[in-house]
């Protein structure tokens, strides 16, 4: 039997690796190459096919109704006026999803973890934008008047926009308002410290603003059912649900994929597909989608709104000797996975760093704002933001370096999490800390007077060198990896290989994280042949679950890489015995099989003998418990760690903040395609530094004041900094699939702690909510 | 509808009142998109080539086509005509933006943080608004207050700005580094002949607001004989003054998304620190 340690015997990993040598390099090959992504030219040269792009021969347009109001209740909804439009032909709401278990209708209720959020608002409206009714029409401009003329006649309730004011208010659902209280509760209460600092600590709304809309296409089937093209990162997540909400047996609906404009959280928005699907089955005919920007703001989940107290008691010499901390976020209007999302938050509420005494209360409440959801990180980012300013402020009161600090404290492998979990994986906090300490600093204006700086506020701006200051900062930061508390995490892979040639047909999305080039690397080095072909996903495959948390390296990755064992056992099994040697002394490389000793060499397609030969494997991680009532408990397959500096220059008069440079060092296990893993840093740390200075979806009353890309402000490229990877620590993670960890949500949850800490420095003020608005750094 | 000058399409807007003139279409189709804008029929101004150039008129005054780009007006040669419209022009938006994006739909479409539009009004510039057979001359701050507003039919063909050949400086406050409209911006000219300093604030009220007050003090404390040097402490004091003049205590951040949840003397204190350090170091830049 080949074990997924047979690796080993595998080509070098180290082959092809692009280490900035020019000449002639031969095509990247296998893992720790670098290839090119195969959609990297087709999506730079505007003609990968997105869902915005489907078309089908006689289709209808969708358009959806949304409500004005954070918190109503709707008296009634008059549909005549839409539905005598000419062109119009059908007009859906809530009593046309299926009844609920008690016979009436509440508007087929769904979420992740809890049912809780209706397809179409039923009876109440919970938050500002919720779907109420949806219209198909020949025209998108007939399905849009459409919908504009239904009546809908609300009582305005009192909204709950504050969620500190969650746990008293009225129930806003009947599931109540408190989605889950996490208490965690380690060592001794009395425990003091020499210094106690104190902090509080506020996370604005980020919104993922995927680049591409939500957009999609159903086609009814003769038998019933539906097909739903989608940009899904969770097909068979979303077949389910979907054939859930329409009443229908799961095999009705197929999912098919089509490509994926941008995914950093959950791309499925759940009202969105049932509705078009209900729209596809009441018409008979094909009805595409496409949102507006204005409301793909309103329907995907956003991050979490936090606000973190935090305590700390340090000796004389920094170390921790008791954290205490509340810990509140805003789960908006519906559960989605504000329960996950708490968990990381109250595990990793002391960071990277070992202390014996640990009290935490952590809540996520139900308020009338947008529901919030998973976004890289979710969780683990706010606590950084609260643990790593909360070390700048006692390494300032004992007057310590930050990062000596840093480094007193660190967590190491062996050592306990406040969960009681043992982190058995490799944990290089202090390693990641002297990586970014020790690379040389970004240049200064004095050093370079003739350079063209780019002061804070850009170029042509009003920034005054006289102004600016330096500021330099830095952050560890932890995030897990795969789901949590028990989860069951699956994926499964078929591996195909005939003439010079393979396939891997499995379902796990590219979303834009680079598996779809991965899985070809994993099966180059496994069989040798360079061609791999990756089969687009649909529901019909196996299931692979969904594109978040960082789980496909390890689980996709792994089913991939046991389907390619097998066929490589099957391949070489037969030589094996004909020349009475065992299959490890054979190797196959450049699409040729060769014997250890150099006699045997054949071309793999010959020894196919015009055979094709599959297999199918699964990738299923060691399981998980759920934290207890004292926050206790082994939760976490696994963690991945990170460091940053950040340099920032501030305008003080103006409050101009503009980041400079962020050095970066990162826990990766193993880098399987370094250029890769180098893209998900950089989109980590624009995401980190959009969060930390720009992004903010704001509410007032509980209404949208900004979704546009006018109003919501993303990075520019002039807004992010230089990223300079200081290390990739390649310290395998033994229960892991090649020994890697996930790459993506680590930087993203450190960037916005240490820019924070940077411009922390610059101004010497404190610096305690994000994004960090101009007033907020004016310190002149 | 596309004329290929100037007086084909003053006819073609008198004929078709319901037309609208489109330039870059930077504004114009942002309107459209969001459904707020259904035009009957549109009238491209694009091929228009003696709109997107400029001339020069007695000697002191340049005459600027409705359809120069912001990247045109960006150049080195136009800069060292009209510093401060350059600047404007260089911070209008990102460089695709800046490409197609006139100096006319600037005007006509009027917003608060329009960057054009303060230098505009420190200049005392003027336009030319053309119907068939007729063109009458109005000062540009009138057009934006809606004192002597574009009628339906006319057309906005040439600015007149008179050229000054003293330091010009315009400066924007944005909330980042990247491309973004202003959230306060301050033009400052000197006009070395008269012995005045002529200051519009911008993006802090509907239409720029001019300091006179402030720029008659601070252009007496200017001596204009010698090498125009001020004493630092009345720059200082000409910011403050100008931020006083043009944010009310009662300022409250109507913006859509600026400050929603601080009380409105909070905002003003605020947003008076911006202007006021965008007008002193404007006016520092400029006599320097
Ligand atoms: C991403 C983005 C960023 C931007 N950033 C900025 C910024 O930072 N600063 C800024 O000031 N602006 C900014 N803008 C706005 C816009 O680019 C400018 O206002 C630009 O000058 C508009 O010119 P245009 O030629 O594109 O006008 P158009 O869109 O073609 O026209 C705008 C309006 O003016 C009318 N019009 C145009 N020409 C004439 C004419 N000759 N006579 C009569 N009416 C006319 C049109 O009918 C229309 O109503 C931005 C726009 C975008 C899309």
């Amino acid at each position: 039997m080949t074990s997924p340690s047979d690796i080993a015997a595998m080509p070098p990993a180290d082959n092809a690796r692009p280490d900035g040598g020019d000449g002639e390099q031969p095509e990247p090959f296998g893992l720790g190459s670098s290839p090119l992504r195969t959609d990297a030219l087709p999506k730079a040269l505007g003609i990968y096919p997105y869902a915005s792009d489907l078309w089908a021969e006689g289709l209808l347009w969708g358009a959806v109704l949304r409500a004005p109001h954070p918190h109503a209740r709707i008296l009634s909804v008059d549909t005549s006026a839409a539905l005598a439009l000419p062109g119009v032909r059908a007009v859906v709401t809530a009593d046309d999803l299926p009844a609920g278990p008690d016979g009436g209708h509440d508007g087929a209720p769904h979420g992740p973890v809890v049912a809780d959020r209706p397809i179409l608002a039923a009876g109440v409206v919970r938050h500002h934008g919720e779907p109420v009714a949806a219209v198909a029409a020949e025209h998108p401009d007939t399905a849009r008047l459409a919908a504009a003329l239904i009546v809908v006649e609300y009582e305005l309730l009192e909204p709950v926009t504050d969620p500190e004011q969650s746990f008293t208010a009225p129930p806003l659902h009947p599931d109540g308002n408190l989605f889950r209280h996490l208490p965690l509760r380690t060592g001794d209460p009395e425990a003091v410290g020499e210094v106690v600092v104190e902090g509080l600590y506020q996370v604005g709304r980020q919104d993922p603003a995927p680049l591409g809309a939500e957009a999609g296409l159903a086609v009814p089937r003769p038998d019933g059912g539906v097909e739903l093209h989608l940009s899904s990162t969770d097909p068979h997540g979303d077949r389910d649900r979907t054939a859930a909400c329409l009443g229908l047996e799961p095999d009705r609906v197929r999912l098919v994929v089509t490509g994926v404009p941008g995914a950093t959280a959950d791309r499925e928005d759940l009202s969105f597909q049932v509705t078009l699907a209900l729209l596809a089955l009441r018409t008979g005919r094909p009805v595409k989608m496409t949102l507006t920007r204005e409301e793909s703001f309103h329907t995907h989940t956003t991050r979490h709104p936090a606000l973190l107290r935090y305590r700390h008691h340090a000796d004389a010499e920094g170390r921790l000797v008791k954290v205490e901390a509340q810990i509140l976020l805003d789960g908006g209007a519906y559960a989605d996975v504000s329960a996950e999302a708490l968990a990381a938050a109250t595990a990793f509420s002391v960071g990277p760093y070992v202390c014996p005494n640990v009290f935490v209360d952590a809540w996520a409440v139900r308020t009338n704002n947008p529901p919030a959801g998973r976004m890289r990180g979710e969780g683990a980012l706010q606590t950084c933001f609260a643990y790593e300013s909360q070390l700048d402020q006692l390494a300032v009161r004992l007057g310590l370096d930050p990062v000596e600090i840093r480094r007193r404290n660190a967590l190491a492998t062996g050592d306990s999490m406040p969960t009681g979990q043992a982190v058995t994986c490799p944990a290089p906090v202090t390693a990641l800390l002297d990586a970014v300490a020790s690379e040389p600093l970004p240049a200064l204006p004095v050093d370079d007077p003739d350079a063209d700086w780019l002061l804070p506020g850009g170029p042509g701006g009003a920034g005054d060198p006289a102004s600016v200051r330096r500021g330099i900062g830095y952050a560890v930061g932890m995030v897990h990896m795969l789901g949590a508390e028990g989860e069951d995490e699956v994926s499964t892979a078929t591996v195909r290989v005939s003439g010079d040639h393979a396939t891997v047909i499995c379902a796990a999305v590219d979303s834009g994280q680079g598996f779809a080039t991965l899985a070809r690397q994993i099966v180059q080095s496994v069989l040798g042949v360079s061609e791999v072909y990756i089969a687009p996903v649909d529901s019909d495959q196996s299931i692979a679950g969904p594109s978040a948390r960082g789980r496909h390296t390890w689980v996709s990755g792994g089913a991939v890489e046991r389907a390619a064992l097998m066929v490589r056992h099957q391949l070489l099994q037969p030589i094996a015995a004909n020349f009475g040697m065992s299959v490890e002394l054979l190797s196959i490389a450049d699409g040729k099989i060769t014997s250890y000793d150099g006699v045997l060499g054949m071309p793999v397609g010959e020894a196919l003998e015009g055979k094709e030969l599959w297999a199918t494997a699964q990738c299923r991680p060691h399981p998980t418990e759920p934290l207890d009532e004292a926050g206790q408990g082994d939760a976490f397959v696994s963690i991945a760690f990170c460091a940053m500096r950040a340099v920032v220059d501030v305008d003080i008069e103006l409050g101009a903040v503009r980041v400079v440079d962020v050095t970066v060092a990162q826990d990766v296990g193993r880098a399987l395609n370094p250029r890769q893993i180098e893209d998900r840093i950089e989109a980590g740390v624009a995401q980190g530094v959009g969060l930390a200075l720009l992004e903010d979806l704001r509410t007032e009353g509980g209404l949208l004041v900004n979704p546009s890309l006018t109003g919501y402000r993303l990075p520019t490229a002039l807004d992010t900094p230089e990223v300079r990877i200081a290390a990739l620590l390649e310290e395998r993670d033994v229960v892991a699939t090649f020994g890697a960890k996930a790459v993506s949500a680590a930087p993203a949850v450190v960037a916005p702690a240490a820019v924070a800490a940077a411009v922390r420095a610059a101004t010497g003020l404190p610096v305690g909510r994000l994004p960090i608005r101009a007033e907020d750094a004016v310190s002149a | 509808m596309l004329p290929a000058s100037l007086d084909e399409a003053v006819e073609a807007l008198a004929a078709t009142p319901a037309a609208v003139p489109v330039a870059g279409a930077t504004d114009l189709m942002e309107a459209v998109n969001a459904g707020r804008l259904r035009p009957a029929a549109l009238i491209g101004l694009g091929r228009i080539t003696e709109l997107r150039g400029w001339r020069y008129e007695d000697g002191g005054t340049a005459v600027l086509g409705a359809g120069l780009t912001h990247a045109r007006m960006d150049r080195p040669d136009f800069a060292a005509l009209i510093p401060a419209l350059a600047d404007a022009a260089r911070t209008a938006g990102p460089p695709q933006v800046r490409n197609v994006g006139t100096l006319g739909g600037n005007i006509a479409t009027a917003a608060p943080a329009g960057d054009t539009l303060p230098v505009l009004a420190a200049l005392e510039a003027t336009a030319t608004l053309a119907r068939p057979g007729a063109t009458r001359e109005v000062p540009v701050s009138h057009l934006l207050t809606g004192l002597d507003p574009l009628r339906p039919g006319e057309l906005l063909t040439w600015v007149r700005v008179p050229l000054l050949h003293a330091p010009q400086v315009f400066l924007k406050a944005t909330g980042r580094s990247g491309p973004a409209r202003a959230t306060a911006s301050v033009a400052v000219v000197l006009d070395p002949a008269r012995r005045a300093v002529r200051c519009a604030v911008g993006a802090v009220a509907p239409v720029p607001l001019r300091p006179l007050e402030a720029e008659t003090w601070v252009a007496s404390c200017i001596d204009w004989d010698g090498s125009r040097e001020i004493d630092p402490a009345a720059t200082a004091a000409f910011g403050e003054y100008v931020a006083a003049a043009c944010v009310p205590d009662s300022y409250a951040a109507e913006g859509p998304w600026e400050a929603v949840t601080e009380g409105p003397t909070a905002a003003a204190v605020r947003l008076r620190r911006t202007v006021s350090v965008l007008a002193r170091r404007a006016l520092g830049r400029a006599l320097k």
